[in-house]
């Protein structure tokens, strides 16, 4: 039995609506009670600001596509490397840390839970594989589906029974988290070099459109009664005026669920652009967020972008090709067979480029102009938008207006013309913040019953204790305090074991995988379907038995399961 | 101010040494430097026997000689940007790497990766330099942005890749595909190349020598005098394939009249 | 008892539909394998036991002794060498990056002396690839270039390219067209619909003509380039720029031949400017099983590939200088791990020579050319045969080897983290 006291903490837990309110913690075998002993170990909070740990719902940190952007960049390994120390192994990246490198960045920032944006579920063994490599977070995989045949052709003879059957399967046999959807449908038309430029345009040979897929799915995910929801990454990113299609889109979404939002539409930045071409565009944020504000049944989040060079991975392949035909740097492309696609390639955003300065514009206006903050969640789409590492300085702009009218200041001189982002006097508080970055991320996840996303007794014991005190800041005027303040917590707690302490991981991981098991009833399960069998033996290049992924390598794995309601 | 190196006899000369702390701006501060050897760290005079004539004040008035077999000594003169280095005998990999100022005169040949992304300052050579002589770094776009690397001798392969800014002179000859990826600056051979500048984007690369089995990709545009060599080049404009606009003039077999 | 849908540990195909009968500690047949499968699953001479040299010859070890003396042996050296991993799987390549960490050394795989130069030019121009299932399913122009499958990859026609029926391309063969390119007449030109035959060393000239023509500036082109005309060239472009979805497929021939990497980002950029036009991919001939999955294990723990040196702390990469051949050929190493791995047969003469000067601990089931070089050899299981396992295939798909017989040799995975947690005791002491 190990104990541990937090004294002196000033806690803000919005989910039990605690707002900077001075308490002891007392946590005992990895979560948070009542009481402890006298024998406990103690911490010192000395009255700094004491959140749950950090909660990450968009991230690209694990899997084939984040490891190709890696080999592919000896030169950002070189950037970002650092030696071993202690218990801490060598790391090297900057935009694209290896995974011991993400994951002492991100303990250092105090997150202590990750949801990896996309697992092709072919190659879902690689992603576990590095998720237990990234021993200091749990780690959730929103598991890729927006190219896949037999939903695809479940969905055209609107089977929404079926569609929920091979989703069940297919995220028991790989240990995903939920259901990710990366521009449906322009991944399989990306097979062939094309893409769908409509969601109501059908994608070739298969007759069906992205909104069918997007409204079949969500059917199906609350069916299986997943803790997530469908999580969207919308079709036409990054083109002039796609706000259109982002609006359209967030108009088929209807409110199915009581608990938590029924789409979550990540890095939206990237798709609410108005114009018709790279001459004009202009930010639509005002657009977008009104649609959410009107509609509790979307959650979105950010998709920030910050300057500075960074690496594009998205399961986008299209659109990764038309960056590489821009700006001519180094492609990787890698289409998974029957399922979805992916493309890498670097990026420079620049404050010369006025495209850049109105993206960057975008990002915050979405973050401001969303009244609920639970509705809008700050992430960069890691590391499209930017490395994760830049968080700190997102949460400084969003508090501080000065500070944006500084930084505003040194962009290029016709972004004004395009966004609203110098009108938009609002700051966010301590409060927001902190929904914005664990608790909102934990309620759109479904992960609060896991124990997640906030401090009450019961939950899991992730606390980050950073070194501000709430009462002497004023985030409006002393914005770099705030910046360095999240930066590097005094604390990072996981599951009641000091995991980093000013910055130095000083104790070995053991994190968890959450996965669920939906189970549908035995006539509609495709596992028996000798049709559904055919045709994988037929079409893929491995073998039935081969594909589900075993429990080793889960050394940790938490497994949620479900019963579907048809 | 001279600081003399020399080495000394090692139990184990097959290991190389990693000295990126013998730029001329260190030794204002003394001469209590570390190298590594292998994966041990050494104090420096354990492995050089260190004099020092005279003192300087500034770091430009430093001038640092390295005598002995210097062959495996590795990355002298990283990130140096003033001041100058003698290196008597051969010298090992990573010379000169991310120079940016002074001067480093090699007394015999240079191994691999010889000033490789340099910004500025000199660079000579009296022997022969290895492969990737004056090259860029693997996945960067760029390659050398300035300066001069000279070499009296012959280089081996792709010497100048991705050339971006300088120049780059070699006496003598060049092993295979020198000047790839190049897209800027100016290469120079005096001797033959093979495979000269594929996939060349810009810049100017002269070849007095025999070019052996020029790359398909390049179109000639005309011929030109040069009135110091005395010689007629031929021009010629490419990548094609790449859609490059660099020049790369052959000496032509006519010498000029 | 037939074991289905077994995963073949011999070569980069990675094929997962043998079926495998065993009787307890024998494997007795191999169905739906090729010969070099049949080869690897029931071929035996596997050493007893751990062995070590001494001036009166080969004496037997325990597992015990043959451990601490590795671990001793690479404590004490000033620049320790990890070499192979490529035939062992990911848990065992794991364990090696973490103890080259450990001992300041340098750690290598066999990529260094067959794709090293893919992944050069794949750090220079990046990679547009896909799984083998889009090949099949799609691909009606299929591109082998100075790569002989028919000998090295017996199933890689039958069950990825041409002999394949995929979802697209319902007539296999009829419904595809095969172009190799090659320097001599290989088994897999014989079947092909149109060879070219290249000069040696001209594979770099014959890409950028290529790409010139795709281009359409075939006018500044000569009428032969590296012994191939114009017009073959120019018909071949053609097929390609109509080809619904192409796949480029390369071997030894173009990473081993002069220019080495920039032949392979030649035939890369080529594949980026025919992605223009229509859908191309490139991708390469992975040799051995689990080449390509030390490659992932050592990027996501490292950062690189191959040729990892953490003799300064940090980990440092420069193929040419902290590859395996380099540094053996120089005689720079003094100690010496090899892991699944045979270089006494890869290497050059000149860099396996090496070995046999320094004390080398051999981590190897069989008794090989490497074993006359070695002073320890510890014999184990072999992943996909007596042990189970994460293997890479070549485009990337993982899968996991079964374990298809009971042994009692000891997993790799175990040596090496006893290996491992010793370095760390006397360390830590």
């Amino acid at each position: 039995m190990t104990e541990l006291m937090v004294k002196n903490a000033c806690v803000i837990d919005p989910l039990n609506r605690i707002n900077t309110e001075m308490m002891d913690i007392a946590i005992r075998d990895g979560r948070i009670v009542e009481s402890v002993s006298g024998n406990a170990d103690v911490i010192d909070a000395k009255g700094c600001l004491t959140l749950p740990g950090g909660i990450d719902s968009h991230t690209h940190v694990c899997g084939t596509k984040v490891n190709f952007g890696r080999y592919m960049s000896p030169e950002d390994m070189r950037a970002g490397r650092t030696a071993r120390s202690g218990k801490m192994h060598v790391t090297s990246g900057y935009y694209v840390p290896t995974t011991y490198g993400n994951s002492y960045r991100y303990s250092r920032m105090g997150y202590t839970t990750l949801l990896e944006g996309a697992m092709a579920p072919l190659e879902a063994r690689h992603t576990h594989e590095e998720f237990t490599a990234t021993p200091h977070q749990d780690m959730l995989a929103n598991t890729l589906f927006d190219g896949n045949w037999s939903v695809m052709e479940a969905v055209q003879k609107g089977d929404v029974r079926r569609v929920a059957a091979i989703v069940a399967w297919t995220l028991t046999a790989v240990k995903g988290y939920s259901i990710k959807l990366t521009n449906p449908g322009g991944t399989e038309a990306w097979g062939w070099g094309e893409d769908v430029t409509s969601i109501h345009e059908q994608v070739p040979n298969f007759n069906v459109t992205p909104a069918e897929i997007i409204t079949a799915m969500i059917a199906a995910n609350e069916m299986l009664r997943l803790p997530h929801s469908v999580h969207l990454h919308c079709n036409n990113l990054g083109k002039p005026g796609n706000y259109r299609t982002t609006l359209e889109t967030f108009d088929l979404v209807p409110d199915r669920n009581k608990e938590r939002q029924s789409l979550y539409a990540t890095h939206v930045q990237f798709h609410a652009y108005g114009g018709t071409t790279w001459r004009n565009i202009n930010s639509k944020a005002e657009e977008i967020a009104r649609s959410v504000n009107a509609k509790p049944q979307i959650v979105m989040d950010m998709g920030q972008i910050m300057f500075g060079r960074t690496m594009t991975m998205t399961a986008d392949g299209p659109m990764e090709f038309k960056l590489y035909c821009l700006h001519h740097n180094k492609w990787s492309n890698h289409d998974v067979e029957l399922e979805t696609g992916s493309g890498i390639i670097p990026v420079l955003y620049s404050k010369k480029s006025l495209v850049n300065c109105v993206m960057w514009a975008i990002g915050l206006e979405l973050a401001l102009l969303t009244k609920n903050p639970y509705q809008c969640l700050l992430a960069t789409d890691n590391p499209n938008g930017a490395p994760f590492v830049k968080y700190p300085e997102i949460i400084g702009l969003l508090m501080s207006k000065r500070y944006r009218d500084e930084e505003f200041a040194t962009l290029h001189d016709g972004t004004g013309q395009r966004t609203a982002i110098s009108s938009i006097d609002r700051e966010m508080d301590w409060n927001e913040i902190a929904i914005m970055t664990r608790a909102g991320q934990a309620k759109a996840l479904g992960i609060t019953t896991q124990g997640k996303g906030h401090l009450g007794v019961g939950a899991e014991a992730d606390v980050a204790i950073y070194p501000i005190r709430c009462r002497d800041v004023d985030p409006s005027t002393e914005y770099r305090k705030v910046v360095e303040g999240f930066q590097k917590t005094m604390y990072t707690i996981k599951r009641g074991r000091v995991i980093a302490r000013e910055g130095e991981i000083i104790v070995e991981g053991a994190n968890s995988t959450f996965w669920v098991n939906p189970s549908v009833p035995e006539e509609i399960s495709v596992a028996s379907d000798p049709e559904f069998v055919k045709k994988f033996e037929e079409y893929y290049t491995v073998r039935m038995s081969n594909y589900p992924v075993q429990d080793v390598y889960l050394p940790r794995g938490k497994c949620i399961r479900t019963e579907a309601v048809l | 101010m001279r600081v003399i190196l020399e080495t000394k006899k090692c139990s184990k000369p097959f290991l190389p040494i990693e000295a990126e702390s013998i730029i001329p701006r260190n030794f204002l501060k003394g001469t209590d430097l570390t190298v590594y050897e292998g994966n041990k760290e050494r104090a420096l005079s354990e492995l050089f026997w260190i004099f020092v004539e005279g003192t300087a004040v500034s770091p430009d008035k430093v001038e640092v000689v390295l005598k002995g077999d210097t062959s495996r000594v590795k990355r002298v003169g990283e990130y140096m940007d003033t001041g100058t280095i003698r290196i008597v005998g051969d010298i090992g990999m990573h010379c000169g790497n991310f120079m940016s100022g002074g001067l480093i005169e090699i007394g015999g040949n240079a191994d691999a990766w010889l000033g490789r992304e340099m910004l500025d300052g000199s660079i000579i050579c009296r022997g022969n330099a290895g492969h990737y002589c004056a090259s860029g770094y693997r996945g960067e776009k760029h390659g050398m942005k300035g300066g001069r690397v000279e070499v009296m001798g012959n280089a081996g392969d792709f010497c100048a890749e991705y050339l971006t800014g300088g120049e780059v002179y070699i006496h003598g000859s060049c092993g295979d595909m020198a000047g790839v990826e190049m897209k800027g600056g100016q290469l120079v051979i005096g001797g033959d190349a093979t495979r000269p500048c594929g996939n060349m984007k810009d810049g100017t690369c002269m070849i007095f020598g025999t070019v052996h089995r020029m790359l398909p990709t390049f179109t000639k545009t005309g011929t030109q005098l040069l009135p110091d060599h005395k010689v007629a080049m031929e021009v010629y404009t490419g990548d094609v394939a790449n859609r490059g606009k660099g020049t790369l003039m052959v000496s032509s077999r006519v010498p000029a009249r | 008892m037939i074991i289905k849908d077994v995963v073949c540990p011999f070569c980069g195909c990675l094929c997962d539909d043998l079926d495998v009968e065993v009787d307890g500690q024998k494997i007795l047949k191999v169905q739906n394998g090729c010969a070099l499968a049949d080869a690897t699953l029931t071929g035996s001479n596997r050493l007893p036991a751990p062995i070590r040299r001494t001036d009166a010859g080969w004496e037997e070890t325990s597992y015990d002794d043959a451990i601490r003396d590795a671990a001793d042996i690479l404590l004490s050296a000033d620049r320790p060498l990890l070499y192979g991993w490529s035939s062992t799987h990911g848990e065992a390549q794991s364990i090696g990056v973490h103890i080259a960490e450990l001992i300041g050394g340098v750690i290598d795989n066999t990529s260094t002396v067959c794709h090293g130069p893919s992944i050069l030019a794949i750090q220079e121009v990046g990679h547009p690839g896909c799984t083998l299932g889009q090949v099949k399913n799609r691909a009606d122009v299929v591109v082998y270039w100075g790569c002989n499958p028919m000998v090295a990859h017996p199933r890689h026609m039958s069950r990825y390219t041409t002999f394949a029926t995929g979802f697209f391309v319902p007539e296999a063969q009829r419904g595809r067209e095969v172009i190799v390119v090659d320097t001599r007449r290989t088994e897999s030109a014989e079947i092909a619909d149109e060879f070219i035959r290249i000069e040696r060393g001209g594979d770099y000239e014959v890409l950028s003509a290529l790409r010139a023509i795709v281009q359409g500036k075939t006018s500044v082109l000569p009428r032969e380039i590296a012994g191939v005309s114009r017009e073959q060239l120019i018909r071949v472009a053609e097929i390609c720029k109509k080809a619904k979805f192409g796949a480029i497929f390369f071997g030894l021939g173009l990473t081993m031949s002069p220019g080495k990497s920039k032949n392979v980002r030649n035939a890369i950029e080529l594949t980026d400017e025919l992605n223009r036009h229509t859908k191309f991919i490139i991708s390469p001939l992975r040799g051995h099983s689990n080449v390509y999955g030390s490659n992932e294990v050592f990027t996501w723990i490292s950062g690189y590939p191959y040729a990892v040196d953490f003799s300064r702390g940090i980990a440092f990469y420069n193929p040419g200088e902290t590859t395996a051949v380099d540094i053996l050929r120089r005689g720079e190493c003094d100690a010496a791990l090899i892991v699944a791995s045979d270089p006494g047969a890869h290497l050059p003469h000149s860099a396996a020579a090496h070995l046999a000067k320094i004390p080398t601990i051999l981590i190897d089931p069989h008794q090989t050319a490497t074993t006359p070089l070695c002073r320890i050899q510890i014999p184990c299981t072999i992943a996909g045969i007596d042990a189970e396992g994460t293997a890479y295939r070549m485009d990337g798909v993982p899968l996991r080897y079964k374990k298809l017989i009971e042994s009692s040799y000891p997993d790799d995975a175990d040596l090496l983290r006893r290996i491992h947690d010793r370095i760390r005791e006397v360390q830590g002491a």
